[in-house]
């Protein structure tokens, strides 16, 4: 709550940059591992390329969530607390129809799953958010 | 639990934005303390009762009236 101007921007583009380079390592690692022959150790590496960028990203949502005041912590505690349940009853559930119906890995693999986690946060944030509204 | 925090607020004829920066908290906090959506923390009670220089218990009254020491 107490950041200055100087530091509050250069926090944005930290947190944004991080997550405009792991986004574009993600999509790269995606188009290299699909359409290029690679060896595997270089599969390997290249799957791992988004790591960095991510761990820098998770070091500046800690940091802008350290700085907000306690009602605003509480909401992403909540939404977590939304988050966290909503995604083992995906996987759940996935793993059962993949049981039931022979649903194919290949449509929901890691890759397609992971992605509804940040929108459960998300959804987590926005009802809690309005409870305190 | 009741609070006069609006009552106190407009008495000092302070927006919102005047006591969370005041505070150290944001606008939506003092907002949802004042709606009595949000109890706060006794850290924060404390720099309210500081900041309209009174007692907590004059901003804050719980709804339960029974005294834990009987």
């Amino acid at each position: 709550m107490d950041k200055s101007p100087s530091t509050s921007v250069r926090d944005a583009i930290l947190g944004y940059g991080s997550l405009i380079v792991w986004a574009m390592c993600y999509l790269g690692a995606l188009v290299l591992l699909r359409k290029f022959q690679l060896e595997g150790w270089v599969r390997v590496a290249v799957a791992l390329l988004p790591i960095p960028p991510f761990v820098l990203f998770l070091s500046m949502v800690l940091a802008e969530i350290r700085s907000l005041d306690e009602l605003w912590r509480r909401i992403h505690l909540e939404a977590l607390a939304i988050a966290f349940p909503l995604a083992v009853l995906l996987l759940m559930i996935l793993g059962l129809m993949e049981l039931a119906t022979g649903l194919s890995p290949n449509d929901w693999s890691y890759r397609h799953v992971w992605i509804f986690l940040p929108i459960f946060y998300a959804i987590g944030v926005l009802v809690s958010v309005r409870r305190y509204k | 639990m009741k609070n006069r925090l609006r009552v106190l607020r407009a008495e000092r004829k302070w927006s919102q934005a005047e006591v969370a920066e005041r505070l150290g908290v944001s606008r939506q906090t003092v907002n949802a303390v004042e709606t009595e959506k949000y109890e706060p923390s006794i850290t924060l009670a404390f720099k309210m009762a500081r900041l309209f220089d009174t007692r907590i218990e004059d901003i804050f009254q719980s709804d339960d009236n029974s005294n834990p020491e009987r």
